[in-house]
């Protein structure tokens, strides 16, 4: 059970690293528009606009 | 029939397009996913035809509300021709390095996610054009285009030929802070998240020690961490619960925020005081999860809200962006934004009126409509003044410029709407009424508890109090108004309103009041004829057709009246005298269509025209009066049911119009309301709904001009109709995208909601006074509580997706 004290901050590493990720995700503004992405998936053919996005 | 009579509401026949109905005698058809399908406008018909011509026909499949009736097919092109100047359009678009050009569009008109589809999709295929994206959330269309094979004004022509209106997308500090707020407001929630999943696995393993017993060594471990993680939490996260929480405080209001705040903060001091001191009890996941659960709420809520924040549409949109004004001898076309009192410019029939202006050549019309919401036009002579915002209908004007945007009339309406917005009576939330008694309650109940363990076991007051503030943490209660108000607004979208204003729905249901504006909110805000009144010997259907060939060469407002009139195309030397009327000649006679004294003047004999509250447009060939011809506006055919219930629901109904003629007071005893005010200015209209509230009356106002706008952003619960102008929608709390039914709807949505807040709350009140008992005697363990919460929550939220069914409301439209 000593692992524990590895594992757990190991655990939270990764919790943090994920936080970061999400935090960045947000501000580069990939989170902006969620009514949009919930529908992209229903359109058959690619919907254009993947450039224009990285670009904000 | 059988089907008609029973819902009388519903048109025989509606538009594809846009869901208006379909006006008898017009017969448009697009043929979409192979089948023709009716059409109750040109304007509908070319938007559809366009989009069903380009193979994008799965629009029409994939959207979830009616498009936008387009607006008249007007000459614009011309118009965004400025922007091709690199220069003028620089404050909406910049060069990249490879030559080509980013812009940004605000878009009119976008309804739903298909919307965002088809525009896309019909712009990706112009050549030229290597980007484009629209941001729903925004109504934002970003490209990016190569400048030398496609200019921008073609662009913007080709967006407004899809049925959306186009303008230059500007930054403003107030769209700058939404879009600042929503991140903040994300990423909250997913610290919150995260959070939220690390300390649950730690409570898990706590939560078995606790049964089935564990090491203190490797509860102390796990208690620390969790410590760590809802310490990182609250002080992101939770943060705002007590900033908001302590600003109402300083200001002496107690809001839900409070109890909310405290049991957050209270529960996880002693949390960590258990910890550190490795006694008692900790509760660290519920804090974490109260808190995930109660911004996951609110972010919902504001995320529907703020989908439709219109705000930054203002007035000087309606203005055109380019003027012609005379330089040097020339008519050159120059940007609107550089005009300076004492230009000269030239309007042209059916544009819109740049700036306020003396004119100096050229008798015309103007439609004011945007100051008096009425579609017949003012004759204007020189030395008469015009105002920025009404339109030219008849011939071109020559105009000097009398003063500078910001001091025209136009700009002091822009000025009574931002402050007639500020001005609303805030009513105080129900959650927030309720907050006040629960906090106090719950502080005395723990105060209570405290003295008496005290006096029974002083070892244990203290975590037996804090237990009592931990359960009686008011999660449920806490999401039982967003909850609520989230399923409420879905469903009212479903079912064609868009729900915009913040408490809206809860201010709708006390409304005792509801006021109508008259053109184009309960009239259908275009002429028809109604009466023909035959003097010669001609029959009523051949005048018609006379009339008809005349018009053809008209752009008045009545000349629409006969749009879908067979014409007679045998008139010759057709001369539109403005002010005055329309003179043509045929089968070797003249004929002159008009005013009294210019029909007089070619026939002596012709009578008076009759009483009747009608606007009398005079026929007459030489020496022959022809017809006296009576157009009005005719009523929304929905809109008795809607008064009706109105009415039968015990609110007081009333109409506040710009217009001062009898025809005002006729269809208000038609309708059988009062008229609460006619012939009032924009200005006036306001004045007259704060004296109603005042009194003490709460008002929900309908309307649809920019002469509503203020009144509608000072009521208490407002609605803007179908084809009403973006600043008024931007104004009003609901937008109905169908007909006057909406208000019904929205009227019985509101009140099924307000009832099933009332129940989350009775719940969420009922379930603490159930266990705030056997917290106070010491029953209570921690997993217990976390249960319990998380299952009053779920409760809650649930008995709010109730409002989703449409069977909530529609048994009982009107009665609360």
């Amino acid at each position: 059970m000593d692992s524990l004290y590895l594992l757990i901050p190991v655990a939270l590493l990764f919790v943090g690293l994920g936080i970061k990720l999400l935090l960045w995700a947000i501000d580069s503004g990939q989170y902006d528009d969620l009514d949009k992405e919930a529908s992209r998936i229903l359109n058959d053919d690619d919907a254009p606009g993947d450039e224009t996005r990285e670009k904000q | 029939m059988a089907v008609a009579e029973q819902r009388p509401i519903a048109a025989p026949e509606t538009c594809y397009h846009c869901g208006e109905p379909v006006p008898a005698g017009v017969s448009l058809f697009v043929d979409i996913d192979g089948q023709a399908r009716p059409m109750c406008c040109p304007g509908c018909r070319a938007v559809a035809g366009l989009i069903a011509g380009s193979g994008l026909d799965s629009f029409y499949r994939r959207r979830s509300s009616y498009s936008e009736r387009p607006g008249e097919p007007a000459d614009t092109a011309g118009e965004y021709r400025v922007y091709d100047d690199p220069e003028l359009a620089g404050d909406f678009s910049s060069s990249n390095a490879d030559g080509s050009v980013s812009a940004r569009l605000l878009l009119g008109g976008i309804s739903c996610a298909a919307c965002t589809w088809l525009i896309e999709q019909a712009l990706s295929r112009v050549p030229g054009i290597l980007a484009a994206s629209v941001q729903l959330q925004h109504s934002r269309l970003d490209l990016r285009f190569d400048p030398a094979r496609i200019p921008l004004s073609e662009i913007f022509a080709r967006v407004e030929a899809l049925g959306y209106r186009p303008q230059p997308f500007r930054a403003d500090t107030r769209r700058e802070q939404l879009s600042r707020e929503y991140r903040a407001d994300l990423r909250r929630l997913g610290v919150a998240g995260f959070g939220m999943m690390q300390v649950g696995m730690f409570a898990v393993a706590l939560h078995a020690g606790d049964l089935q017993g564990i090491e203190e060594q490797y509860r102390g471990l796990l208690r620390g961490f969790s410590l760590l993680v809802s310490g990182f939490v609250v002080y992101y996260a939770a943060g705002i619960f007590f900033r908001t929480a302590w600003r109402h405080l300083r200001q002496g209001a107690l809001v839900m925020d409070l109890p909310v705040a405290l049991a957050i903060g209270l529960a996880w001091l002693a949390s960590a005081w258990a910890t550190l001191t490795g006694s008692g009890q900790v509760y660290f996941d519920s804090v974490v999860m109260f808190t995930f659960f109660l911004l996951l709420g609110r972010f919902l809520e504001a995320r529907v809200r703020r989908h439709y924040a219109l705000a930054w549409f203002d007035v000087e949109a309606a203005l055109p962006d380019a003027v012609s004004v005379r330089h040097e001898g020339q008519w050159v076309t120059r940007p609107r934004r550089l005009l300076r009192p004492g230009d000269r410019v030239l309007v042209r029939p059916g544009q819109t009126v740049p700036a306020d202006a003396s004119v100096v050549d050229g008798i015309g019309a103007v439609r004011e409509d945007t100051f008096n919401g009425e579609h017949l036009p003012r004759t204007v002579h020189p030395g008469e003044t015009i105002y920025a915002g009404s339109v030219n209908v008849e011939s071109a004007l020559q105009a000097d410029v009398l003063v500078d945007f910001a001091h025209s009339r136009l700009a002091a309406l822009q000025q009574s709407v931002d402050a007639a917005r500020s001005g609303k009576p805030k009513l105080a939330r129900l959650a927030d009424r309720i907050a006040g008694w629960f906090v106090a309650g719950v502080l005395l109940l723990t105060a209570g508890t405290a003295a008496v363990w005290l006096q029974l076991d002083p070892s244990r007051a203290l975590w037996v109090s804090l237990s009592v503030l931990v359960i009686s943490c008011p999660c449920a209660l806490a999401l039982a108004t967003p909850a609520a108000l989230t399923a409420a607004a879905a469903s009212l979208r479903s079912a064609g309103v868009i729900v915009r204003g913040e408490n809206a729905l809860e201010s709708l249901g006390r409304c005792t009041h509801l006021l109508f504006d008259k053109t184009g909110t309960l009239t259908e805000g275009s002429l028809a004829v109604e009466r023909v009144l035959v003097l010669g010997d001609c029959d009523a259907r051949e005048l018609l057709e006379l009339a008809a060939g005349l018009q053809q060469f008209s752009n008045h407002p009545i000349s629409r009246a006969f749009a879908n009139t067979p014409a007679n195309t045998a008139f010759a030397q057709v001369v539109h005298i403005a002010g005055a009327g329309l003179e043509g000649e045929y089968d070797g006679l003249r004929y002159r269509m008009g005013s009294a004294a210019f029909c007089r003047a070619l026939c002596p004999v012709l009578p008076e025209p009759p009483e009747e509250p009608l606007y009398w447009v005079a026929m007459c060939r030489e020496e022959q009066p022809l017809a006296w011809i009576g157009f009005s506006d005719p009523t929304r055919e929905e809109a008795p049911a809607v008064i009706a219930a109105a009415r039968a629901a015990g609110v007081r109904v009333g109409m506040l119009s710009g217009d001062s003629s009898p025809r005002a007071a006729q269809l208000a005893a038609e309708l059988g309301i009062e008229v609460t005010g006619s012939g009032l200015q924009p200005q006036e209209k306001l004045r007259r709904l704060r004296e109603l509230q005042d009194a003490g009356a709460v008002v929900a106002m309908v309307g649809d001009g920019l002469n509503d706008a203020p009144v509608l952003g000072a009521a208490d619960a407002s609605f803007a109709v179908a084809g009403a102008t973006d600043l008024a929608r931007a104004q009003a709390d609901f937008v109905l995208a169908g007909d006057l039914g909406g208000v019904t709807r929205s009227w019985g949505k509101a009140r099924a909601c307000r009832r099933i807040i009332l129940q989350n709350f009775a719940w969420a009140l009922g379930y603490n006074l159930l266990a705030i008992p056997l917290a106070a005697s010491g029953h209570v363990p921690p997993w217990a509580a976390a249960i319990g919460m998380s299952l009053s929550s779920l409760l809650v939220v649930t008995n709010s997706l109730r409002l989703h069914r449409s069977g909530v409301a529609a048994p009982e439209v009107l009665r609360g």
